[in-house]
């Protein structure tokens, strides 16, 4: 293949990292295509075997060794990487090797006396994948695109960075997965239009919608279930077959849990094309077991995980501003979307037949390799458009959470805002910022505490200090500032936290739409009593310093100490609301506004987060 | 906290202050300049120099969402033909409020039945705001739009709370 690479052409490969499988592809001229061993499968397993003899095994040899080996046999762990030990917990129970959380409460892979880290599992699978890139193309590989789940959170995202750079690549940028299928499918030109993209693989369900003009790749909305896969289709055929064995002994086995697992995967399989399959699995002296499994039967079971995508696939289609039947087709991407049960159930809600020329398995590669070869330079007829996955935010008055930058904007995007400070001399303020959708920050994910330091001493509400958040192609924030009327730079300092777990934003996506009247009615309350008692503060401190005609300084008097009974009483909101509104009347009619100046100086004072 | 308004969504896209935007023409502008911008087309520049490109392509894609959107693309005109002009007329006919709160009542109290006729009402209700609103843009009385822009609100969040029951 080297002999079709116009010389001094950069060259950036494209990885698709999967939870089970992954590979690598290249564009060299105008088609990508994957890079593998002569003759072999595209696909090497994401699996490594640290075997006893000190062998370290990655790929197919790993895989075959792993019902000699199952608790030295590591495999997905995509489901680990940027995530605490605590937030895996669930993912990691049922493994048959041993998962520990080290001193920081992130997980470690426990292999004798070794505690190895998911980045460092990757890294190796990532190795493997960049040497048999190298052997196909004939040269050293240094410079990557590797793809995730669109819903991957930063810290998920910058793990896998951080794999890729122990690999020795240089992760030029982190890719969507659905997104890169996308490219795949409309690299010819001829599928101008709008696709959706539904990609469910063996733990992620992502879906993207794109419009595709003239090489131009648009994300128009991305939306997932963070926790459905082929995965769960095995589990409920695994939960079958464990319920036949003679002696429950045996599911705390790993070795018969890892026998029962691939049969139930090759069981799936065969639903795919048979109307039934018979399983004959002999566990030695755990016993035998003898299954027939219809394809009605299977589908029975998984109809209830399967409607999960399509009420995924409405919501992303609402997002994008659009109507099921204004798609022009759709893409398939993932094994799973290999079984019927998924492409009837499309079919039918899209009134679409889902376009099946790019092999699933291959079209994040391929389309990662895309992306590689525009980073590289070598195309500029082409370009992809993407979004942000979640919203973010930053932590104001009452603990609400105020969107700066919302869900599915294209990136790069910026905003700027202005703040000030509280009291006198202040010369640090702290900005929380959040990820999510919901109204409160206890419900959204901290992503980092922003510490602007450096203000010039001045009395409180003086400085000027515009802030701007800009989030760049990587879909990475920065955050700058500058205290306007020095000139100053505040410079920022990030403390940051752990980045949202996969749960968390599928779990956060739903709250926010089950909780929005209560979010609303939450946030209403905590914003009418903050006003209200910065209005009584204001116009009190107000009072002090205005020579006011006696009849108005009485209604200005009355109608704060109404307002102030009603805070002292804990009282609705709509009746804070209205006794605010009589105050606003009072002091709005006083020709002099030094009133109304100070109750506007002191709400501004109290936005300060 | 201060928003702080976004540069002038007509002059990112260099094109004239106007309403009446053809909207596939605008997209097309749109990627043109995204094509020309973005960062991954211009990734061998100087640190500096990449901070600007990715500025510049902020701009671009923060202005598109503002010219798409009739409404917002009314805001950016208004603001950049007369600075402040929107906080300067946030005070309404105290009629039209009250027509808007028996309106909001009405929304609040409709049923499935009433929703279409409810639905039909608010958008000719809005269609008619931004017909004025053009009016008065033409006529250059800003103070006037700008008041049309806020009562607009009204009838937006209306329809919008309609949508949400239904």
């Amino acid at each position: 293949m080297s002999d079709v690479t116009p010389p001094n052409t950069r060259i950036v490969i494209g990885i698709d990292l999967g939870t089970t499988n992954s590979l690598a592809a290249v564009r060299a001229g105008s088609v990508p295509h994957v890079l593998r061993d002569q003759g072999a499968d595209p696909l090497t397993p994401s699996m490594v075997t640290f075997h006893p003899d000190g062998r370290v095994l990655v790929g197919a040899t790993a895989k075959a060794m792993r019902l000699e080996h199952p608790d030295r046999t590591v495999f997905s762990v995509k489901r680990l990487i940027g995530r605490s030990a605590s937030e895996s917990q669930s993912d990691t129970a049922d493994l048959p090797y041993s998962v520990i959380a080290n001193d920081r409460d992130l997980p470690r892979i426990k292999i004798d006396e070794d505690e190895l880290s998911p980045e460092a599992i990757s890294s190796l699978v990532l190795k493997e994948i960049k040497s048999t890139a190298e052997q196909a193309l004939g040269h050293a590989v240094h410079e990557a695109v590797v793809t995730v789940p669109a819903w991957f959170d930063d810290a998920q995202r910058q793990a896998t960075k951080d794999a890729a750079e122990l690999a020795g690549l240089d992760c030029l940028r982190i890719l969507n997965e659905p997104t890169a299928a996308a490219l795949a499918y409309g690299l010819d030109g001829k599928n101008d239009g709008t696709v959706l993209v539904y990609d469910l693989g063996g733990g992620t369900f992502d879906i993207s919608i794109l419009r595709i003009h003239e090489g131009i790749f648009r994300v128009l909305a991305t939306a997932g279930d963070t926790h459905l896969g082929g995965d769960d289709f095995d589990q409920l055929l695994v939960q079958r077959i464990l319920n036949l064995l003679p002696s429950k002994e045996g599911t705390e086995d790993a070795y018969v849990l890892q026998a029962v697992r691939s049969s139930a995967e090759g069981l799936k399989m065969r639903l795919s094309d048979q109307e039934q399959a018979t399983l004959e699995l002999d566990l030695g002296d755990r016993g035998k077991i003898e299954m027939t499994v219809t394809r009605a039967e299977f589908e029975a079971s998984i109809a209830p995980l399967v409607q999960r995508t399509l009420d995924c696939v409405k919501s992303a289609a609402k997002d994008a501003g659009l109507e099921l039947q204004n798609i022009d087709d759709i893409v398939l991407v993932g094994g799973s979307t290999r079984i019927p049960l998924v492409r009837n159930r499309l079919e039918a809600a899209t009134g679409k037949t889902p376009h099946t020329d790019v092999d699933p398995d291959l079209a994040v590669a391929l389309g990662a390799a895309i992306q590689a070869d525009i980073l590289a330079g070598n195309d500029k007829s082409l370009l992809l458009l993407d979004v942000i996955p979640l919203s973010l935010g930053i932590e104001t008055l009452g603990g609400t959470v105020q969107k700066l930058i919302l869900r599915n904007s294209t990136i790069p995007t910026s905003v700027s805002e202005e703040f000030s400070t509280g009291v006198d001399d202040q010369n640090a303020v702290d900005l929380a910022i959040y990820q999510g959708e919901r109204e409160l920050a206890k419900d959204c994910r901290l992503l980092g505490q922003f510490k602007l330091r450096g203000i010039p001493p001045m009395p409180a509400g003086l400085p000027r200090i515009l802030v701007t958040f800009l989030v760049d192609a990587d879909g990475v924030l920065r955050v700058t500032a500058r205290e306007q009327r020095t000139g100053v730079e505040a410079s920022i300092q990030i403390v940051p936290t752990f980045g949202l777990t996969r749960e968390e934003v599928r779990r956060m996506m739903i709250d926010s739409i089950e909780n929005a009247q209560e979010d609303y009615i939450a946030r209403e309350a905590i914003e009418a009593r903050a006003k209200a008692e910065a209005m009584v503060r204001g116009t009190k401190k107000a009072l002090t310093m205005a020579v006011l005609p006696p009849d108005q300084t009485f209604a200005v008097h009355k109608a704060v100490k109404a307002l102030q009974k009603l805070l002292d009483a804990n009282a609705e909101p709509d009746d804070l609301k209205s006794a605010s509104d009589d105050l606003t009347k009072v002091t709005a009619t006083i020709a002099d506004d030094v009133i109304s100046a100070a109750v506007t100086k002191s709400l501004k004072e109290d936005q300060l987060p | 906290m201060i928003h702080v308004p976004a540069p002038d969504a007509f002059a990112v896209f260099g094109i004239a202050r106007t309403l009446d935007l053809d909207e596939s023409e605008l997209e097309l502008r749109y990627l043109k300049l995204s094509r020309d911008c973005h960062p991954d087309h211009n990734r061998t520049q100087t640190s500096n120099d990449c901070v600007a490109v990715l500025q510049r392509s902020a701009e671009i894609n923060d202005a598109w969402n503002v010219l798409r959107d009739p409404w917002r693309r009314a805001r950016a005109l208004l603001e950049a033909e007369s600075e402040g002009v929107l906080a300067r007329n946030k005070k309404l006919d105290p009629m039209f409020l009250m027509e808007a709160l028996e309106l909001a009542e009405e929304v609040a109290r409709s049923d499935s039945d009433d929703q279409n006729t409810l639905s039909t009402k608010l958008n000719a209700a809005i269609e008619a705001d931004y017909q004025a609103l053009r009016a008065d843009v033409a006529n250059s009385d800003f103070d006037a739009a700008a008041k049309r822009v806020h009562q607009s609100h009204y009838h937006l969040k209306a329809l919008h709370d309609l949508e949400a029951k239904s």
